[in-house]
C-alpha cells in the first residue's frame, strides 16, 4: 500500500514536470533540452531556502519558482533568437553548463556526495510535512493546481496568443504582438512551474545530488511530454503516467531488474521513432510538433 | 610543461575533428541532427571489442570488421529512421526526437549484450617517445597521424572527385543537384556511411586507448557538434578546425584550473558562438531551412 502511495506521488511530481514541459513544447514549439537544469535549479534553491533560510514551505517554494523563473531569464533572452536545431543546441548546453556547476561547485552545492537530510518542510507554522501521507496530499494538491492552472493558461488570450506565435509567427507579429515576449513569458512560466517539482522532490527524498537533474533526465521529460502528447491537458498526464508506471508493469511481468532498466529504454527509444513518424502528435495530444 | 598540453590538445581535437567531420558530412548536407551519431561512434568500440577479444581476431582485422559494421548500424539509421520521415517533408524537430529515440534503442541493445561497466580492451601502458621534454605515447602519434592521413584523402577526394563534386553541389542545392541528374537517395546513403566510418575510425582509436562504456558517444557528440558550430556549418575544413580550436582549450583549461571545468567552458564557448557569431569562425551563409 505505501508502495502505491509512492507511485502516485513520484507520478504527481512528473506530471508538474511534464505540464510545464507542455507548456514550452506544447504551446509553443520550443523544443528543449534543458529542462532537467531547470528541475534540478529548483531543487537546490528549495533546498537553499528551507536548510540555510529556515524557511517555512510557501515562502520557500515561492522563492524557488521566482529564483528558477529569473535564472531561466538568463538563457530565455538570448536563446530565443536562434531557431530549430541551434535553439535546441543552446538548451542543451545550458543544460551541461547547469549540471557541471552543480557538480564541481563542491562549496556551495557538496557536488556529487549530494545534499542529505533536507528537512521536511512546515505548513502555517503548524503542520509538519512529513510520512508518506502528508506529501501524498502536497504533490497531490500542487499537481492538481497546475493543471488547473494549465488548463485555464491554454483556454486564455495568452495561451491562444502562444498557440498564436507557434502556428504563424509571422501573422502575430503582423498583428502587433510582440512574439519575442511572448515566448520569454512561455519559458519563464514553464522553468518556475517545474521548480514546483523540484522542491517536491528534494523535500520528499530529502536528499539531492546532481546526477538526477543531468542530460538524460531532460531526455527522459522530453520523451515523456512528447509520447504523451502535446498541445492539451490530457497529453503530459498520460506521459507522466506512462513512464513511472511502465517499469512497474515491466517488473510486475518478472524481468531480472537488469534487464528491465534497459529494456524500458528501448521501449521509450522505439515509441519515440514510432511516434514520430505516425503519430506526431503523441498518444493522447493535439498538437503535432514541427 | 605547457607545451606538453598544447600537444596532447592538438591530438585530442584531430579526433574531435575526426568526429565532429563525420557529424558534419551529414548535417551539412541533409540537414539532419544526427544525434544516434553518438550511439553509431560506441558501437564501433564494442565491435572491436567483440571481434578483437572475444573471438580473438588480429587487431587490424578487428578494426576493419568493427569499421564495417559500424558503417551497417550507420546505414540503418537513414534507411529505417530518417528515410521515412524526410520523404513525408517531417521538420527538424521531429527528426531530432526520432533520432534521439535510435540513439536511445542502439545504447541499451549494446548495454543489454555487453553491460554498463566499462570494457578495456588493451590493458598495458602504451610506450612513449620523447622529442626533448616533450612526451608523446605511441598510441597518441597513431592517432595523430590515422587522423591526418584521413583529412589529407578526404579533402583530396572533396575537391577533385567525382563524389566530393556531387557532395558540395549537393550541400549547396540539392534540388538542383537532383535536377542535373545525381542519384540524390543514394549519394546521402553514401554520406551516411562515410560519416559512420569516421565515427568508426575515431571510436577505435579512442577505444583502444582508454576502453569503453555505452555511455561514451554522447560527451563526445557534444564536443564534435560544439567544434561543427564555432568552425562554421557548411564549409567541411570548419569542423577539423573547430575539432582542434577545442582539443588545445580543454587542455589548457586542465593547465590552467582543472579537468573538472572543460565541459562547462566548452558549453559556454557554444553559446557565446550561437549569440555572437552562429555561421561560426569560417562563417559562410548557408542556406535557410
Amino acid at each position: 500500500m505505501d508502495y502505491i502511495l509512492h507511485l502516485i506521488i513520484l507520478i504527481n511530481i512528473y506530471v508538474i514536470i511534464t505540464t510545464s514541459t507542455n507548456l514550452m513544447v506544447g504551446l509553443v514549439n520550443m523544443l528543449s533540452l534543458g529542462q532537467a537544469a531547470f528541475y534540478g535549479i529548483g531543487a537546490y534553491l528549495s533546498v537553499l531556502a528551507l536548510m540555510v533560510f529556515n524557511w517555512p514551505l510557501i515562502p520557500a517554494l515561492l522563492f524557488a519558482m521566482a529564483g528558477t523563473g529569473l535564472i531561466s531569464l538568463l538563457i530565455a533572452f538570448p536563446s530565443l533568437r536562434l531557431k530549430g536545431d541551434y535553439f535546441v543546441l543552446a538548451t542543451l548546453g545550458f543544460q551541461l553548463i547547469v549540471f557541471t556547476v552543480l557538480y564541481n561547485w563542491i562549496s556551495v552545492t557538496r557536488g556529487p556526495f549530494g545534499i542529505p537530510g533536507i528537512p521536511s518542510p512546515q505548513l502555517f507554522g503548524a503542520i509538519q510535512i512529513s510520512g508518506l501521507r502528508s506529501y501524498l496530499a502536497l504533490s497531490s494538491v500542487l499537481a492538481v493546481l497546475v493543471v488547473f492552472l494549465f488548463y485555464h493558461l491554454i483556454h486564455s488570450p495568452f495561451g491562444r496568443a502562444l498557440r498564436g506565435v507557434r502556428d504563424d509567427e509571422l501573422s502575430m507579429k503582423a498583428l502587433g504582438k510582440n512574439v519575442t515576449a511572448l515566448k520569454i513569458q512561455a519559458f519563464a512560466i514553464s522553468s518556475s512551474f517545474i521548480a514546483i517539482a523540484g522542491f517536491l522532490y528534494a523535500t520528499y527524498v530529502s536528499y539531492i545530488d546532481p546526477t538526477s537533474f543531468n542530460l538524460d533526465e531532460s531526455i527522459f521529460i522530453l520523451s515523456a511530454v512528447i509520447v504523451g502528447g502535446l498541445g492539451n491537458v490530457r497529453g503530459p498526464v498520460v506521459g507522466a503516467l506512462l513512464i513511472i508506471l511502465l517499469p512497474e508493469a515491466l517488473r510486475f511481468i518478472g524481468l531480472p531488474d537488469s534487464i528491465a532498466a534497459n529494456l524500458r529504454q528501448i521501449i521509450y527509444g522505439l515509441a519515440l521513432i514510432l511516434l514520430m513518424r505516425y503519430r506526431p502528435q503523441g498518444l493522447a495530444g493535439t498538437y503535432a510538433i514541427k | 610543461m605547457i607545451w606538453q598540453f598544447l600537444v596532447n590538445g592538438l591530438i585530442t581535437g584531430m579526433i574531435y575533428g575526426l568526429v565532429a567531420l563525420g557529424f558534419a558530412i551529414v548535417y551539412n548536407t541533409t540537414r539532419i541532427f544526427h544525434i544516434a551519431y553518438a550511439a553509431v561512434y560506441m558501437v564501433a568500440g564494442y565491435f572491436l571489442l567483440y571481434f578483437f577479444r572475444t573471438v580473438g581476431l588480429p587487431l587490424y582485422l578487428g578494426v576493419l570488421l568493427a569499421i564495417a559494421g559500424t558503417i551497417a548500424v550507420g546505414l540503418a539509421t537513414e534507411v529505417l529512421v530518417y528515410s521515412p520521415l524526410v520523404r513525408r517533408n517531417s521538420s527538424s524537430n521531429v527528426i531530432m526526437v526520432s533520432s534521439i529515440g535510435a540513439m536511445i534503442i542502439i545504447i541499451n541493445v549494446v548495454a543489454m549484450l555487453f553491460g554498463n561497466e566499462t570494457k578495456i580492451l588493451n590493458p598495458g601502458i602504451s610506450g612513449t617517445i620523447s622529442f626533448g621534454t616533450l612526451l608523446v605515447t605511441h598510441t597518441q602519434l597513431f592517432q595523430f597521424f590515422s587522423a591526418l592521413i584521413i583529412f589529407v584523402l578526404f579533402f583530396l577526394f572533396l575537391k577533385y572527385s567525382q563524389f566530393g563534386i556531387k557532395t558540395r553541389a549537393y550541400r549547396d542545392d540539392p534540388v538542383l543537384s537532383e535536377v542535373m541528374g545525381t542519384n540524390t537517395l543514394r549519394l546521402k546513403r553514401t554520406l551516411f556511411m562515410l560519416s559512420s566510418f569516421f565515427a568508426a575510425v575515431a571510436s577505435c582509436l579512442i577505444a583502444y586507448d582508454v576502453g569503453m562504456n555505452p555511455y561514451v558517444g554522447m560527451p563526445i557528440l557534444l564536443n564534435a557538434v560544439v567544434a561543427l558550430i564555432i568552425g562554421g556549418v557548411g564549409r567541411f575544413e570548419a569542423p577539423v578546425l573547430g575539432g582542434l580550436i577545442i582539443g588545445i582549450l580543454q587542455s589548457f583549461v586542465v593547465y590552467f584550473a582543472s579537468a573538472r571545468w572543460q565541459d562547462a567552458v566548452t558549453f559556454s564557448l557554444l553559446i557565446i558562438f550561437l549569440l555572437l557569431r552562429p555561421q561560426g569562425i569560417l562563417g559562410e551563409k548557408t542556406r535557410t531551412v
